[in-house]
């Protein structure tokens, strides 16, 4: 039954172990390469998150819940809330990456995340983020956000007498006063995500 | 060549007023409303007039808001033309009832099971209407209707009545919530029939005969599934086939989901062929919004089907071949290093190992990376040459032979009723495949061949997968020469509210013919996702081939089949 062509299937075998070097890797002593496109540990751009959600709604598994955190950008997101993101539940599929309007949330070649409890798979912002301001940065932008709302809560305020004005006294000057109030509000709106960039 | 309208007014002036409604798709698509009554006489009519010799499979629907729920018969060809048929079948929710299409095909046997025990939809003239996926308990729940509240829900823990039964054991039973009994989910009457374990012994007529337990834990299909087999001496006299062990409920989760949510599930029921059925499922939306995928994109999405049905089938054969030992080697590890250099390919452009939720509505999510195709120009030659030594080493290896050749053969008659396909119909010599039979992305510009075997056996099977590696390799150096550049995704964004409409899509998964039905009412989640899984068709061939083997080559004959039970189970 054995036939002598078979040898090549003792050979074969005794061939491609001489060949391959590489065949178990000593894993975590040697990474494997990881591709550009890897879809790893998120990364966080905190100085341009907008705390809009998308992420946490898109996510299939719900993962993801906005929390608050000190260091963003308090100009972009009034309420200060970035994405925490529970590792122990994340599939890696990217829908919040793909999702993302600011493009602030990446995917890294990080893939280590292991923990002794569950809580400690639960990576907040401060984890994510490898964008993000100093504490002094902050204390300015909210000094500048306090300015920016206080212009505007002073906009608001003439702009309101003034109505109150035309009101008592109706006539074309009312309005072209009432025009200017709105004017200068949206001049105002305009100057805001200048200042954000600029920061 | 038969066109969709051209059946349809055949059926139309055989039955007048059977069609209660159509439409005309496509020349491929065809979807009509059939009388209830008249049903079996269409099939009939559609079986031997126009040679609709393929039962691709059922779907049911339930459809709450009209009060009627639907059957879905959906009928192919094998080859002689290219329409599908839809064909639903109405009936009242109230006692809903269809006629069974099993003695006319023999393969609508599970599809209807799987209907039957989600949705309740009864089969008359069905012979063995057993649960199939879901465990006694849940029968008579109807999980899948709309109305369906849900179970276990988050109090079972908590409502649990310690029970000793007479023999000493402890049981916990989980009497209904108030709100289960108004909504009327709970089982108050349960069907009467036989449960698996009494329908085996049911087939023991003799002392000389015993019952054999392969599963649910085997290497033979990597996935628990429960084989019992009934052997008298070393034959096998019938064979016992229980599915449902790792049943997920995927096509329910995704009613729940978002559109776009969705896609992750697809990944998740077959891992070895996520991209198929990302493609599967995309397709099928894209059909419903009309859109038209850029160039760029479809070569993309080729190239990484084509690359994961090479590591589908390296990761399918290699992990079989290590129950059939090979004279001085077993072809395991040398398949998983070379598969290694494909995954790592794959990973590159999707950034995923095996659940790449990649293919996205209209497009794809990544380019290909730099450098990418002169990576595949490294790696593909070395997978040809491997691919051609695998096929070598096999042929001239006597213990492979002895244990492969002629062990559970299949004629091409017997593949094509009982609507097995892929690998599994090809090796018996019949060309069906869906990559020609359904025009999709640029399929029809590229030049490849439907690998045939010639005997239908274990061997075959094993050869024709390797053989389709080599087409593979061809079909994407063609599209590494021929991609263009230009955008992978629309320039409009998708919706997230999809119009409504249906449309069934079918690619040739690395396991055979994988279709999608989907329905949408016009919300922001699917009403319906049916998948017609190529293992579920194939699985159920299973015990018939057993019969009359011995009990050694059963491990060749299901390993053979390249299974998924993950896939069949959903």
């Amino acid at each position: 039954m054995l036939k002598r062509k078979m040898i090549k299937n003792f050979s074969w075998p005794l061939k491609i172990a001489t060949q391959e070097i590489e065949i178990t890797r000593l894993y975590p002593e040697k990474m494997m390469e990881l591709p550009a496109a890897e879809r790893g540990i998120h990364e966080l751009d905190a100085t341009i998150c907008i705390g809009c959600g998308t992420c946490a709604r898109i996510c299939p598994n719900s993962c993801i819940e906005m929390v608050h955190y000190k260091f963003g950008s308090p100009l972009k997101n009034k309420k200060m809330q970035f994405p925490q993101i529970d590792f122990g539940r994340c599939m890696f599929c990217g829908l919040c990456v793909d999702e993302c309007p600011v493009e602030c949330l990446k995917m890294g070649k990080k893939v280590i995340m292991a923990g002794w409890e569950r809580k400690d798979i639960v990576k907040g912002p401060d984890f994510l983020a490898t964008k993000k301001f100093s504490a002094k940065e902050v204390a300015d932008l909210e000094a500048e956000a306090k300015r920016i709302a206080a212009e505007k809560a002073a906009a608001k305020k003439a702009a309101d007498a003034k109505k109150a004005a035309v009101a008592k006294k109706p006539g074309k000057e009312g309005e072209a006063a009432a025009n200017g109030a709105a004017k200068k509000k949206a001049a105002a709106a305009e100057a805001k995500p200048k200042e954000g960039g600029a920061a | 060549m038969t066109t969709a309208s051209e059946v349809l007014s055949s059926i139309q002036s055989a039955f007048p007023g059977a069609v209660i409604d159509s439409r005309v798709e496509s020349d491929l698509r065809l979807w009509a409303t059939i009388d209830s009554k008249k049903i079996l006489d269409v099939c009939k009519h559609l079986s031997s007039k126009h040679s609709f010799d393929h039962y691709s499979g059922s779907a049911g629907v339930d459809w709450i808001a009209r009060n009627e729920m639907e059957v879905v018969e959906i009928m192919a060809s094998h080859g002689t033309h290219k329409v599908v048929a839809m064909l639903k079948v109405k009936t009242p929710r109230e006692n809903p009832s269809v006629k069974s299409l099993t003695g006319l095909y023999w393969n609508a046997s599970w599809y209807e099971r799987e209907i039957w025990e989600m949705l309740g939809i009864n089969f008359e003239g069905h012979p063995e209407l057993y649960p199939l996926l879901l465990s006694d308990g849940l029968i008579g729940a109807w999980p899948w209707r709309k109305d369906f509240k849900g179970y276990p829900d988050l109090t079972t823990g908590e409502r649990a009545v310690e029970i000793t039964t007479p023999d000493g054991y402890t049981e916990y039973r989980f009497p209904p919530t108030p709100a289960e009994v108004e909504a009327g989910t709970v089982v108050v009457e349960r069907p009467k029939y036989p449960t698996f374990q009494e329908r085996e012994e049911m087939a023991i007529t003799s002392d000389s005969e015993m019952i054999m337990h392969l599963g649910p834990q085997h290497a033979m299909v990597p996935g628990p599934f429960l084989l019992d087999v009934l052997v008298e001496g070393e034959r096998v006299k019938k064979a016992f086939l229980d599915l449902g062990y790792i049943h997920k409920g995927i096509e329910k989760i995704m009613e729940n989901r978002s559109w776009l949510q969705g896609i992750t599930y697809t990944d998740r029921m077959c891992y070895v062929a996520a991209l198929s059925n990302n493609e599967c499922y995309c397709g099928a939306i894209e059909n419903i919004l009309g859109l038209e995928v850029p160039q760029r994109a479809q070569y993309i999405r080729v190239i990484v089907e084509e690359l994961s049905r090479i590591q589908s089938h390296l990761i399918g054969t290699g992990e079989f071949l290590t129950l059939i030992a090979g004279v001085g080697f077993a072809p395991w590890q040398y398949m998983i290093m070379d598969r290694e250099k494909i995954i790592s390919l794959i990973e590159s452009v999707t950034g995923a190992r095996l659940t790449h939720s990649f293919v996205r509505f209209g497009g794809v999510r990544n380019d290909l990376p730099e450098g990418f195709a002169e990576q595949c120009k490294k790696v593909l030659p070395y997978m040809k040459s491997r691919t051609e030594e695998f096929i070598e080493l096999f042929a001239q290896d006597p213990i492979y032979h002895a244990r492969m050749e002629n062990i559970g053969s299949i004629s091409p008659e017997t593949g094509k009723r009982m609507g097995c396909s892929g690998p599994v119909l090809r090796a018996t010599g019949v060309a069906y495949d869906m990559r020609k039979e359904d025009p999709i992305l640029v399929y029809p510009d590229l030049d490849f061949k439907v690998i045939t075997g010639t005997r239908g056996d274990s061997a075959d099977r094993i050869d024709v997968r390797l053989r389709e590696i080599l087409e593979s390799i061809h079909i994407i150096e063609q599209c590494l020469d021929r991609i263009p550049s230009g955008p992978i995704k629309p320039e409009a964004k998708v919706p997230k509210k999809l119009p409504a409409g249906e449309a069934y899509y079918r690619v040739e998964d690395p396991r055979g013919e994988m279709g999608m039905y989907v329905i949408s009412d016009g919300g922001a989640n699917p009403y319906r996702v049916k998948v017609r899984g190529p293992f579920y068709a194939t699985f159920q061939t299973l015990t018939p081939l057993l019969e009359g083997t011995y009990i050694a080559d059963a491990v060749a004959i299901a390993g053979s089949m390249d299974g998924c039970p993950s896939e069949s189970d959903r």
